[in-house]
């Protein structure tokens, strides 16, 4: 298996469940090739990018004027990614710090892209709101187009 | 971090603090050369596991609290367990608790390497974060990932998942791992004693503040064995109770700018919960190896000074290594991998070890064993006012410091005691006064 993806974030945390509901539709789509994981820790990522083709990292996202659901796509590419803003990630040790820790360990996989979903309401035991529900599938289709070309799309 | 000069004193505030798990903030106010006010602010939002709780099955709060942490689920799962088999008259047999050990040993090695290299190091090596450290000490760093994989190893191994282990039930385990699979996990954790034992090393050779603390100490301590999953409480001044005494010796209350309840003795005021207080108490409780580690790195019988428990931190990763090792090799097959727990009216108490601190909880059941009400005590709000007042005298002695320096002074002495700030907020409806 050389793709990854990977759901990040806390099923008990309204909007923040967006990562492991994206990632377990992923996973029904049966893609060969591709696994599916979901961490509630970020810092897991560090571990279990290297080796991998690609990889796929699916957040909650807060970004200044953003409305729940919009559903941003960023190509990590040779410039770090710049961690004084809240701009993506909603984890204390968040997903960029994790991913920036794993590029000064030269531990970054050829390509990876982070599709955050941006949330609203993150209180315990929200339920998952509306405008996030209605974009999981723009997620979904997001996630498959960050993945290689050579894995077959939509089985 | 943002500092602003008020009148004739000034304000130190970091509005979110850096390399503390969860989300919270510090506010110190200094006015006429003195502290006048300081205070360790919570706003994660309210964790209502508790009501959540009520009305569950006796069998399902392993399962719910494991979720309040993602870095210590092994220490909710196992204090709940204890406090539900204690309501219904049940305790399991030596070779449950020994493997209940196992799986926690990989959570103290996993939580305190996470603590040691990526969120406290930095601090003593002049970094603002794990990152930059890993530009110029990249072995460092290497290390505290190889350990801090041993640990989600075990925990796997034993737990079935690294996060949230899906193999705990009350009354002991869905699975025992066999002695083979038990046997073929010794390689990494050998290496991991040798990763802890450098780790003991790297840490008694940084530079710490004189500062000691005459803190109550709370731990638990057991008969043989350095305290994790089991044992009675003592404390510093001599005190000794059962976990069952815990609400009678405990006071739990809120404290008008955090959702988190502040605990204190009832007698004595405010208590430490962690590794400073458990090593202090249980000095002699060390396995032999720790012993030798404790004492190269010039640690006495006691450690008073917060700033030295990352050397702490560091001995108990070697503990929790040298434990693993041990449990392996004297394992046989082990018999039934649980125990029956049935229902039965009643209140039980459970009180474990967490990486962080002692973790109490406390049960009521009805005779079907519906859970009546719930209580959790994580370690952070018992530790919350021995923080701050830390803080108070800290900052006192260092008011010549510029107020950046100053500022950044007191997130590290925030980070002495690996906050959980998400454990630590309670289900309260709390109107927050002033700004």
């Amino acid at each position: 298996m050389s793709a990854l993806v990977v759901g990040i974030g806390n099923p008990d945390r309204g909007d923040d469940a967006v990562g492991p509901l994206v990632a377990a539709r992923v996973a029904r789509l049966r893609l060969p090739g591709v696994e599916v994981v979901t961490y509630d820790e970020p810092l897991a990522l560090v571990e279990h990018l290297p080796g991998r083709e690609a990889v796929v990292v699916v957040d909650a996202a807060r970004s200044a004027d953003g409305r729940p659901g919009t559903v941003h796509v960023i190509r990590v590419g040779s410039a770090p990614l710049p961690r004084d803003t809240a701009a993506l990630g909603s984890h204390g040790l968040g997903v960029v710090e994790a991913i920036e820790l794993a590029r000064a360990l030269g531990r970054l996989p050829a390509q990876l892209t982070l599709i955050g979903v941006e949330a609203g309401a993150v209180d315990m035991g929200a339920p998952v709101s509306q405008q996030v529900r209605d974009r999981l599938e723009d997620a979904v289709r997001a996630v498959v187009d960050a993945l290689p070309a050579s894995t077959p799309k939509g089985a | 971090v943002t500092h602003k000069g008020v009148g004739e004193g000034r304000e130190l505030t970091a509005e979110t603090l850096a390399r503390v798990e969860g989300e919270g903030a510090m506010h110190v106010v200094v006015r006429d050369g003195q502290v006048s006010d300081v205070q360790l602010r919570i706003y994660e939002p309210p964790r209502f596991f508790e009501a959540m709780l009520r009305g569950r099955g006796h069998t399902e709060p392993p399962d719910i609290t494991s979720r309040i942490c993602g870095i210590c689920p092994v220490a909710y799962e196992m204090s709940a367990c204890r406090a539900i088999e204690d309501a219904c008259g049940v305790s399991v047999p030596e070779d449950i608790a020994l493997m209940r050990r196992l799986l926690y040993c990989g959570e103290w090695i996993e939580s305190h390497t996470l603590h040691v290299y990526l969120l406290h190091a930095p601090d003593f090596l002049g970094y603002p974060g794990a990152i930059e450290m890993a530009g110029d000490h990249r072995d460092v760093v290497e290390r505290g990932l190889r350990l801090k994989k041993a640990g989600n190893a075990l925990m796997t191994l034993v737990g079935g998942r690294a996060v949230h282990p899906v193999n705990i039930r009350v009354g002991g385990f869905y699975r025992f791992p066999t002695p083979a699979e038990l046997r073929a996990a010794r390689p990494q954790l050998e290496a991991a004693l040798d990763d802890a034992l450098a780790t003991v090393a790297m840490a008694s050779g940084f530079d710490f503040p004189d500062f000691e603390q005459d803190h109550e100490y709370v731990a638990l301590r057991t008969d043989r064995d350095y305290p994790i999953e089991a044992g009675a409480f003592v404390t510093s001044s001599g005190h000794a109770f059962e976990v069952a005494s815990f609400g009678d010796r405990v006071a739990e209350e809120h404290v008008p700018h955090s959702t988190a309840l502040h605990a204190r003795l009832r007698d004595s005021g405010p208590y430490v919960v962690g590794p400073l207080a458990r090593y202090s108490l249980n000095h002699d409780r060390l396995p032999p190896t720790a012993r030798e580690a404790a004492d190269g790195a010039g640690l006495g019988p006691t450690c008073r000074n917060p700033f030295r428990s990352i050397v702490v931190r560091a001995v108990e990763i070697v503990v929790a290594c040298e434990e693993a090792l041990r449990i392996i090799d004297r394992w046989s097959d082990g018999g039934a991998p649980s125990v029956p727990v049935p229902p039965r009216a009643g209140v039980g108490h459970g009180a474990t070890e967490a990486p962080r601190g002692t973790l109490y909880q406390r049960y009521e059941l009805a005779a079907d064993g519906t859970v009546l009400r719930a209580q959790i005590v994580p370690p952070t709000s018992q530790n919350q006012s021995s923080i701050e007042s830390d803080l108070r005298g800290f900052v006192q002695a260092r008011l010549h410091l510029d107020t950046e320096e100053l500022t950044r002074q007191c997130e590290q002495a925030i980070r002495n005691y690996d906050p959980c700030i998400s454990c630590a907020t309670h289900f309260l409806d709390l109107t927050l006064e002033e700004a």
